[in-house]
């Protein structure tokens, strides 16, 4: 037996796309049996989405499902089928943990939800990821993660004063927030199953984690009466702070000068203050603050003809926090720090041959992550799941499969 | 058990400088009693860090520092001085999880480093959450939460295109770093549940930033594509910001996700009557190439404005929902704040503030456990609150107590 943290927990996934894939990832990743339940009838749509591995499209060669589904099992069984929901209960019965991310009631119609499982299984741990939350008026609305980052404020506050709202430009919270509050409330529900032998429902409302994450902004409105507006790179107490231009294109350096010696540092590297601006003291903090554009046209002017990652040794040399603004290229490609850490990991898959994944950003000393397999193919472990975790006969496996049980 | 957080019975030392202490936070709101250890005198960094509650600059008024430390007991603790670590040592011993967030060997340097903690302790889990990991080229490198974005490869995908990438909104680096911070935290402490051993778990805030990517990486490896930021414009024909009379909305329904409203999305424009609605039946709009072209971009700008022309984004947020259209307002905190859902769901809890005898209301629990509901317990400590109570439980004498307290230790 594995000494992995999550060995001998079970998982009956039944999520899809982005928010509920990756939480079940970060389960897979370490030692759960996580089985994912899909339907070729109504598949997981990340199987239909861009990057392809060279770019031609089909169900197993998306490299967005693939990143999120390491380490997991494939089942098929169209839920739809009568046959079906026994399966999968059969599977629940066998399982600690059932995670799904559903509009509310997808699952209850077909007796899966948490009431229909408690019944048969009191102490499983069952989350629920729509996107607002089991009830309540605006429970049954539909929305992906660059949706619910605009209806948590996020998007309203990322990006320039004087434009439209950038956000992240990603489905950020799918990608994070929600994953790893998801992963962490199933987790600390296991400890306490283990501790009672109680299981629970988590119901986690896909804007809830996002809105935590922006708290102290929040309290500012609540406790001051202050809403918070867009500030591009700007903070309270750092500056100048910015991205600046380099050479070559679409290439920037990230600055951010925190303290009087940091722009002393800097200053005396860029040669920033020429005489004509001499006049003032920019070791005066607030004077930074309030001139900051003029100081950011300054300090582009002198960084545009460094290469930015020789600008970014030099400047770390002084202590100066300068980082260059990495593009997945240079991720894969340059970066010295992931190369140590290991991060990409390349797994070979039966239809797209080596390719790359990320592993999950947490080293454990002692029980580190294992990304067992790579992205399942689609219904690839149906049998075995059925005959070897399930005790199915292989006789009524062929009639069930006959019937279109498994499509 | 009633009453009791999903980790009652599980003790965590926090010795969160600046940046950790969301992680601690969900450990306490879950029920584990976390010991956050400050320094004595200024407290930890954070408590500088404005806003105010009443925009009082005080450390006893600091809203991150109030807002990120709910739920936990806090106790001084000079770890520069010798009579301090042994404290330390003491707490570590009866400790589950050691979060912190100081350069990489700084509590080596200490001789409380996990190594030397282990020994101790073998069950004891610590965390150190810090910009680029304990080692490695990058391990001694500056850096604030912009500059990780930015080696992250995040900020490139963030802003407009003809501008200077710009951050994402609220230090989501370092979130980032807490929420995988206290994932990691929660697999080891499960680990030690069963085997009784503990471990060190190393989490570099860069390579967090590195999961919010999407798909980047995979473009890369898969087509030799390197994404970068588009705001201003649509992601596809049909995705994307559209203002409106109040401010903007943002819809999703462009785009393979998306492709099953489509056709709500077409009903709405008939009955808007909007010109040429029909063209948005025919094939191409399901094809991703013709979704990525400008001509489709305009298209879909130019019929869509004409719905959102002259509503408000709530009437617009309603009527695309009861069509079942991706659709949501580009909200501000005070409509956040105002969100008919969320005050069903109670997510906004009220945590008395002391110093200044007010309720503050703020995020609560961020996910509903119906057996151990998460919860504020109580208000973020004040600067050694409960330095009697925890080191009477070590068995320290008032005397002993007094005296550490004019050594400075505490």
């Amino acid at each position: 037996m594995s000494n992995m943290p999550l060995a001998g927990i079970r998982v009956t996934d039944f999520t899809w796309i982005g928010a509920g894939s990756y939480t079940t990832k970060l389960l897979a990743d370490f030692g759960a049996d996580v089985i994912k339940i899909e339907s070729a009838t109504r598949m997981d749509s990340l199987r239909s989405t861009a990057p392809f591995k060279d770019g031609l499209a089909g169900v197993n060669r998306s490299g967005y499902f693939a990143d999120r589904n390491t380490s997991k099992r494939s089942v098929t069984l169209n839920l739809k089928h009568p046959e079906a929901p026994d399966i999968a209960r059969a599977l629940i019965a066998k399982s600690d943990v059932v995670a799904n991310n559903f509009t509310p009631g997808t699952l209850e119609k077909f007796g899966l939800g948490y009431r229909d499982v408690a019944r048969f299984k009191p102490d499983i741990v069952y989350i629920a990821m729509s996107m607002q939350g089991s009830s309540g008026p605006d429970s049954k609305y539909v929305g992906f993660g660059l949706t619910i980052a605009a209806l948590t404020g996020l998007q309203y506050l990322s990006g320039q004063p004087d434009r439209v709202p950038a956000g992240t430009g990603t489905n950020y919270p799918d990608h994070v927030p929600n994953p790893c509050h998801g992963a962490f409330a199933v987790l600390a529900a296991i400890y306490h199953r283990r501790k009672t032998g109680e299981g629970q429902l988590i119901d986690l409302a896909q804007t809830e984690p996002t809105i935590a994450l922006l708290g102290p902004a929040v309290v500012d409105y609540t406790a001051n009466g202050r809403v918070a507006e867009r500030c591009g790179n700007d903070h309270g107490s750092a500056a100048p702070r910015g991205a600046y231009p380099c050479s070559g294109t679409n290439r920037w350096i990230a600055i951010s000068i925190h303290t009087d010696e940091q722009w002393r540092a800097l200053d005396q590297l860029l040669q920033i203050t020429e005489v004509q601006t001499a006049s003032r003291n920019w070791l005066d903090r607030t004077l930074r603050l309030e001139h900051r554009r003029e100081l950011d046209a300054l300090i582009g002017a002198r960084t545009r003809t460094w290469d930015a990652r020789e600008l970014m040794r030099t400047l770390q040399a002084k202590g100066i926090p300068a980082g260059v603004v990495q593009n997945a290229k240079d991720l894969i490609e340059d970066d010295a720090q992931l190369a140590h850490r290991r991060h990409w990991i390349a797994l070979e898959h039966t239809e797209m041959g080596r390719t790359l994944y990320n592993a999950p950003p947490i080293r454990l000393s002692r029980t580190p992550a294992e990304l067992s397999r790579p992205a399942p193919l689609l219904g690839e472990h149906t049998e075995e799941v059925c005959l070897d975790l399930l005790g199915m006969t292989r006789a009524r496996f062929d009639v069930l499969k006959a019937g279109g049980v498994f499509e | 058990m009633s009453g009791q957080g999903a980790l009652a019975g599980l003790k965590v030392i926090d010795l969160s400088q600046r940046f950790s202490h969301y992680c601690g936070k969900l450990f306490a709101d879950m029920g584990a009693d976390v010991i956050l250890v400050e320094k004595p005198g200024s407290g930890c960094a954070l408590r500088a860090e404005a806003p105010y509650i009443g925009d009082r600059a005080d450390p006893e008024f600091g809203i991150p520092f109030f807002y990120l430390n709910t739920s936990k007991r806090g106790v001084t603790l000079d770890l520069t001085h010798r009579d301090g670590r042994e404290l330390f040592r003491a707490l570590a011993c009866e400790a589950d999880l050691v979060i912190e967030d100081g350069v990489p060997g700084a509590l080596t340097a200490l001789g409380l480093g996990y190594d030397e903690l282990a020994t101790l302790r073998s069950s004891l889990v610590m965390t150190s959450l810090t910009p680029f990991g304990q080692s490695g080229p990058y391990a001694q490198y500056a850096a604030d939460d912009l500059t990780l974005l930015a080696m992250g490869g995040f900020l490139n995908m963030m802003g407009y295109p003809d501008a200077a990438p710009t951050q994402a909104f609220g230090n989501q680096a370092s979130a980032m770093g807490n929420m995988f911070a206290a994932v990691g935290s929660m697999l080891a402490v499960l680990g030690a549940q069963t085997s009784g051993e503990g471990q060190h778990v190393d989490i570099s805030i860069q390579e967090c930033v590195v999961m919010a990517l999407e798909n980047a990486a995979q473009f890369y490896d898969l087509e030799k594509r390197v994404r970068t930021r588009f705001a201003g414009s649509q992601r596809q024909a049909g995705t994307g910001i559209f203002e409106c009379a109040d401010g903007s909305v943002y819809i999703f329904a462009g785009g393979m996700a998306a492709i099953r409203f489509w056709g709500n999305l077409v009903q709405w424009m008939r009955d808007e009557q909007v010109p040429s609605y029909e063209t948005l039946d025919r094939p191409e709009w399901s094809d991703m190439a013709f979704l990525n072209s400008d001509r489709a971009k305009d298209a879909f700008s130019e019929m869509f404005s004409v719905v959102a022309k002259g509503k408000t984004k709530e009437a617009l947020y309603r009527e695309a929902q009861r069509r079942r259209v991706p659709l949501c307002p580009v909200s501000t905190l005070a409509d956040v704040a105002h969100n008919r859902q969320l005050a069903y769901r109670r997510f906004f809890t009220s945590v008395p503030h002391q110093p200044s005898g007010r309720d503050i209301l703020m995020p609560g629990a961020p996910f509903q456990m119906s057996g151990t509901p998460s919860r504020v317990a109580r208000p973020a400590p004040t600067l050694g609150e409960h330095n009697l109570d925890v080191y009477a439980a070590l068995c320290i004498s008032p005397e002993q107590l007094q005296s550490l307290r004019n050594a400075g230790v505490i």
